[in-house]
């Protein structure tokens, strides 16, 4: 190869890079004036997909990277809308300042859960964390306190106009979205991403060679309850009014979970392409009612049974992207394996 | 005092019942490794077969688990081969999620068949029947249907401890590979199995159905309370089973009479603290 060749290639890439980035400047800056280019009503479906995206994107990091499968990930929502719902009703405070407190309390929450939560290990604990959402639902629909089975509006939302109320929650939509997908992102890269991968891969590997895999699964925990929390907190902000029976339901998680199989579990990719088909299934179809959803149950099915690994594996290996560049390949692995062993 | 004692008993008896919903799960997760979400749906499906199955032929409850036995036999058989078979034995997640969305799709199906409405089954005679011991109430329906669901899961604890089929499905169980190399066909022995377990889920479906009006969407609660039997009493014993389902009867029935609508809470409670206290399970052994 001449030093001709390799600095023209190196002029390409350099040109593919700055288009990409223009192209995502543009983006980024259409994202953001939505507010003032589109109705309420464009609004608040993107809020549904960026909280709903959000929600996916942390079901499948514990599915995909911890090895955890929780079916109750939608007591997280519950509780990051209710502690939103309750402090700024209980403080009068702008709701959009307490966004920090409610992913805070879903942190605890986590932290404190995960007492009970990870003695059970594969799909007994599936399973017991839906016991649990249970649990609050339950709790939630007999606390007096909270507004019992009607739930409770959101008071300090009413201070402010219709305009400003509708885009800041979109912007807070869009912030949650796009940024658990940065943090999860850099989480993955990091050091916490390195051990997950390694106890999903193989646990008793893992422990042998010194990875702390209890403190990674309960960070994993904690972050992804964080995310869906947030994204609780905000979808319920859309909507002004808490429900037990609307937050601490099933349909949170059965809908991450179809994203995540339909897209690919244990990929950052999977969630959008999940999420982008979910919301063309369900704006297409929704009016057909029960058979819509008995539809969404066998496409769910048939995925499992033929494509396990969702629709991103079904794009040939050699031209699958790494947008996120969250892969780890062995250095020089096209050379002979057997070079790369120490020589003695 | 007589309060208490009454609905001490008819915590037992509900839990009879509970244990006897966990019976199949114990079973499966016992022989295939594998739990079902799509359980309590089940339990739901077989309690409106058995309700089409009165109406249509004119029967009683009973008369009517002559048709409905084999019917969730052939069901269970059938679903196992032509799609449980395709995930079992892999890792937890496939068969989890595969029978999770199961649970979606038989959900909306009964509720397209049958709309959302609340259905219960006529005890007939039953219904009403009761007698006093000591002061103590006790409804005939309740006892005999405690009697059934825990002479069935003697039946299946004979079945497992001390037939031909019982040490098949315990070998394949114990080690799959090596069962196969002695020449045990796990496919056909997991078809016969799914094929048993939804037999109970008709029996206990009817138990159920008897006492207790049901709609389509009542599955999930069915399918907590049979897990939590499960591993309270510690996972692959029958008798465990038994003892948890009496556990979560009981306190759900005490939860209740602190607050009337706390009643599962603090079943759910009582197996958070008991998983606690022993992770294993009541009867299980420590593990490692």
């Amino acid at each position: 190869m001449t030093a001709v060749t390799v600095s023209s290639a190196n002029f390409r890439t350099a040109l593919v890079r700055m288009s990409v980035s223009a192209g995502l400047l543009i983006v980024a800056a259409l994202v953001v004036s939505i507010p003032w280019l589109s109705t309420f009503a464009v609004q608040r479906l993107l809020v549904e997909v960026f909280t709903l995206f959000a929600v996916a994107l942390a079901w499948n990091l514990l599915a995909g990277y911890g090895g955890l499968v929780a079916i109750g990930l939608h007591v997280f929502v519950g509780v990051g809308a209710y502690s939103l719902f309750a402090l700024s009703n209980e403080l009068h405070l702008n709701p959009f300042l307490l966004l920090p407190a409610a992913a805070v309390f879903a942190a605890v929450f986590a932290a404190v859960s995960a007492w009970p939560m990870f003695r059970l290990s594969g799909a007994y604990f599936a399973v017991g964390t839906w016991v649990l959402a249970e649990m609050m639902r339950i709790l939630t629909l007999n606390s007096p306190s909270l507004g019992a089975g009607g739930g409770m509006p959101l008071e300090a939302m009413s201070d402010i106009d219709r305009w400003t109320r509708n885009a800041g929650v979109y912007w807070a939509a869009l912030l949650v979205g796009v940024g658990s997908l940065v943090v999860s992102r850099q989480v993955l890269r990091g050091s916490l991403g390195l051990a997950l991968m390694s106890v999903r891969d193989s646990e008793p590997a893992a422990l042998a060679s010194g990875v702390p895999v209890a403190r990674a699964k309960i960070a994993l925990w904690v972050l992804c309850a964080v995310i869906s929390g947030l994204a609780g907190a905000v979808s319920y902000m859309n909507t002004l009014q808490v429900t037990p029976d609307a937050s601490f339901s099933l349909n949170w998680t059965a809908a991450a979970i179809f994203i995540a199989v339909l897209g690919g579990i244990g990929t950052l990719e999977g969630p959008i392409v999940g999420t982008i088909v979910y919301f063309l299934l369900r704006e297409t179809f929704a009016g057909y009612g029960a058979w819509y959803f008995i539809g969404v149950g066998l496409l769910a099915i048939l995925t499992m049974v033929t494509a396990p690994g969702g629709a991103v594996s079904l794009i040939p290996e050699k031209w699958r992207l790494d947008p996120f560049r969250i892969r780890r390949r062995m250095a020089g692995s096209d050379l002979d394996r057997s070079a790369s062993f120490p020589q003695t | 005092m007589q309060i208490a004692a009454e609905t001490l008993l008819n915590g037992l008896m509900l839990g009879a019942l509970y244990a006897l919903f966990g019976l199949g799960l114990s079973l499966s997760v016992g022989v295939m490794r594998m739990i079902n979400i799509a359980h309590g749906d089940l339990i739901v499906v077989g309690a409106y077969l058995t309700s089409v199955v009165m109406s249509e032929a004119g029967i009683g409850a009973l008369t009517a688990l002559l048709v409905v036995i084999p019917v969730m036999f052939a069901l269970g058989w059938i679903l196992q081969i032509i799609l449980f078979n395709r995930v079992v034995g892999k890792d937890a997640l496939a068969p989890l999620l595969l029978t999770f969305g199961l649970s979606i799709v038989l959900q909306n199906v009964l509720q397209e068949m049958f709309t959302a409405d609340t259905r219960s089954l006529q005890a007939g005679d039953l219904a009403g029947l009761g007698f006093n011991v000591l002061g103590v109430s006790i409804g005939v329906l309740p006892l005999l249907s405690a009697l059934a669901s825990i002479a069935l899961l003697g039946a299946t604890h004979w079945l497992v401890g001390h037939t031909h089929f019982g040490r098949q499905a315990r070998a394949v169980s114990d080690d799959p590979g090596t069962a196969r190399l002695v020449g045990v066909n796990d496919r056909r022995l997991f078809g016969i199995v799914t094929g048993l377990i939804f037999s109970m889920i008709g029996v206990a479906a009817v138990l159920y159905a008897l006492r207790t009006p049901f709609s389509p969407t009542a599955g999930p609660e069915r399918l907590l309370y049979s897990f939590e039997a499960v591993v309270l009493g510690g996972l692959g014993n029958i008798w465990g089973t038994l003892f948890g389902g009496l556990v979560i009867g009981i306190a759900q029935l005490f939860g209740a009479k602190i607050a009337s609508g706390l009643g599962p809470f603090f079943g759910h409670l009582a197996f958070l603290v008991a998983l606690l206290a022993r992770p294993q399970g009541l009867f299980g052994k420590a593990s490692s």
